[in-house]
């Protein structure tokens, strides 16, 4: 009888590596499809409007930009921990502190001029945010306490802290209701780019990914790092300080996901500290990381992509279907894509059939 | 005296979800999985049984329906992280990110209506009559005695029976339970599906019988409360009990705080689970460092690969 196996493939081809992402978006689309058509919904129309709202027409392409900005840089920061082998699965929280820190220096520097306030606001989100995600790269690289776990749990600790912060101090004594925080002052706004609603943040977030990439697959750290993440003996054996690395992409992770947080503040976010302000994009950044290969050229196509999806379920909302077809439509593509992944490290292999010949003699000399 | 009664008895109430959810996070975290798609769980849980006990006007089916409900959706996480060996974190969030868009499509249309049946309060002869102890734990409805019952019946089972052997033995060591005849895929596969079954009735619990009613994100983060609920006990199921306790204390002791307009800041309240799990996680890390069986299961979040054979 012959049947038939499955083997581990050394590396996928590169047709299936191109194909099997073209593969999943559709058939998410298709299974998007099928549950629209169950809740009695026109395909058409839904899939009109998000095509609309996110590449299909000029203004509905700066938002995809607007929101791919955030998500490109949270996708960084968890890629940048990930070549190491450290999940920063806090990118959210270090958003959040990223933009309390950055509110906490324009507050107190208000006084400065567009410009230097723009870069101390920067300055001091990154900081915070980095400093935030050092309460769980400093117990990994101690004792190596699990970072995932911590970095999650520190999430909602940063959450309720802002939220704190703009229902007590920093309070809006206008706000009626949803309470936000005390507006910026007018300079501390990033320009727009023309007469988009895009702000310079997109450059802000294009100038990370090239540091990164240049860090990560052009510098000595970088290779570095993978070293000490991939194989805790040779790096041992080569005298690399694990700890010391540790600390050191874990800061900058969260100070990627911390200037994320900053350009939401100064963007989109009105110019001042808010509910809802993060978004979501320091989860889906650690999607984007992973769905990229932990490949920054990548992840700047992933997250324009996953930009334009989230896009593109907010504008469903006027259409009178559900926005929520929109997560169901990434779910599934994301699961569809894992499937592909999976299934593409390996490959089907017909076994010999029982009764073939005996297997070749062994050679001399073999054991 | 009444108000911290009243906290704590509501607290219990609260504290029933979670420990639904948390007993099913701990199975499947004990048999080497971690599930991070808990609130992605409840959400199906709680919508789907709510819809079934709005078309039923039965409590019974509507958990029933929950815990079906969630149960698939364990079953999707087991086929992709043991099954395909996709990585455990990133499938967990998807889980979520499914869950939630599924709950909120499912449940566009039972948004405005609200469920009559209601869960009766059962008193337990004697204890009930006991001062304060009695009010805030044996006058409950039906699902109360069931979380705890079902949490100390799976501490027996894990800790005293050869299932519970298996089991632990799958996520400690996969490879020394597999060469014992251990079917490790499917001691894991049956773990994970629990853990959705039990997320899925803590969520039905929530809609059916806490609100009586279905809100998009009707779960508002407890999912991930439960997940922090199984780090809290150290992913020892005896201690979910007081655990879950004080976590639904804690919710109680906000709604009550600001019922009576007390100007304490909510948030630093909320935030109080993540803190002491965090405390708890690194006290037990640095003490129990090393030893096995006092803490996180040595596999947790590495898919099994048998090596060798084919």
């Amino acid at each position: 009888m012959r049947g038939w196996r499955l083997e581990k493939r050394t590396a996928p081809s590169l047709g299936s590596r191109i194909a099997q992402p073209i593969l999943a978006v559709i058939a998410g689309f298709v299974f998007g499809a099928i549950v629209l058509a169950i809740g009695g919904h026109n395909i058409g129309d839904a899939y009109k409007a998000m095509w609309e709202a996110s590449f299909g027409t000029g203004p509905g392409f700066e938002q995809t930009l607007v929101r791919a900005t955030p998500l490109l840089l949270c996708g960084l920061a968890v890629t940048a921990a990930l070549r190491m082998n450290i999940w920063n699965i806090g990118a959210e929280g270090q958003m959040a502190m990223g933009s309390i820190g950055a509110t906490f220096v324009a507050y107190h520097t208000s006084s400065l001029g567009s410009f230097p306030l723009l870069v101390a606001i920067f300055l001091g989100g990154a900081v915070a945010a980095g400093l935030w995600a050092l309460i769980a790269a400093i117990p990994r690289a101690l004792v190596g306490l699990n970072e995932i776990i911590v970095t999650l749990f520190l999430n909602y600790i940063a959450l309720l802290f802002l939220s704190a912060l703009i229902n007590g101090p920093w309070k809006d004594p206008a706000a009626i209701g949803q309470a936000y925080a005390r507006r910026l002052p007018p300079q501390a706004s990033l320009p727009l780019i023309g007469s988009t609603q895009v702000t310079i943040g997109i450059f802000i977030a294009l100038a990370a990914a090239l540091a990164i990439y240049w860090l990560l697959d052009r510098s000595r750290a970088g290779f570095s790092l993978q070293i000490a993440g991939g194989n805790v003996r040779a790096a041992k054996y080569l005298g690399l300080g694990i700890g010391r690395r540790i600390l050191f992409v874990l800061f900058l992770s969260g100070a990627v996901a911390g200037i994320a947080g900053v350009i939401q503040l100064t963007a989109s976010g009105g110019g001042r500290l808010q509910e809802g302000l993060t978004g979501g994009y320091g989860y889906i950044g650690i999607l984007v990381a992973f769905l990229a290969r932990t490949k920054v050229q990548a992840v700047v196509v992933v997250a324009l992509l996953y930009a334009a999806l989230l896009t593109g379920g907010t504008a469903l909302q006027s259409t009178g279907i559900p926005s929520s077809i929109a997560e169901i439509i990434q779910a599934s593509i994301i699961i569809f894509v894992l499937i592909g992944q999976a299934l593409g490290s390996y490959k089907l292999v017909r076994t010999a059939p029982a009764k073939s010949p005996p297997a070749r003699p062994a050679a001399v000399g073999e054991a | 005296m009444n108000f911290w009664v009243d906290a704590l008895s509501t607290g219990v109430v609260l504290g029933t979800p979670l420990a639904f959810a948390g007993l099913g996070e701990l199975i499947a975290e004990r048999a080497g999985v971690i599930n991070l798609g808990v609130e992605g769980m409840m959400l199906i849980g709680a919508v789907v049984g709510f819809a079934v006990g709005i078309h039923t006007g039965s409590i019974f089916w509507a958990m029933v329906a929950g815990g079906f409900a969630g149960g698939l959706l364990g079953l999707l996480h087991a086929a992709m992280t043991i099954g395909l060996k996709v990585n455990q974190i990133v499938m967990g969030l998807t889980l979520t990110i499914l869950g939630t868009g599924l709950s909120s499509y499912i449940g566009a249309s039972y948004g405005n209506e609200p469920f009559k049946e209601h869960l009766s309060k059962i008193d337990i002869p004697l204890l009930s009559k006991i001062p304060w102890i009695g009010e805030i734990f044996f006058q409950q409805d039906i699902m109360v005695y069931i979380a705890i019952v079902t949490v100390i019946a799976a501490a027996l089972i894990i800790n005293r029976t050869r299932q519970g052997l298996a089991l632990r033995g799958v996520g400690e060591a996969p490879a020394a339970a597999d060469a014992a005849g251990v079917p490790v895929f499917a001691v894991r596969y049956v773990a994970v599906w629990l853990g959705g079954v039990l997320a899925g009735i803590g969520g039905a619990y929530l809609s059916v019988v806490y609100t009586q009613s279905w809100s998009n994100e009707l779960t508002a983060g407890r999912g991930w409360i439960a997940i922090a609920l199984v780090i809290f006990a150290s992913w020892r199921p005896l201690l979910l009990l007081p655990g879950a306790l004080l976590f639904g204390f804690i919710e109680a002791l906000n709604f009550q705080l600001q019922a009576k307009g007390v100007s304490i800041p909510s948030q630093y309240l909320s935030m109080m689970p993540y803190v002491f799990t965090l405390v708890v996680l690194a006290l037990v890390w640095t003490r129990q460092r090393g030893r096995s069986g006092w803490g996180m299961p040595e596999a947790l979040g590495n898919p099994y690969e048998r090596e060798g054979r084919s």
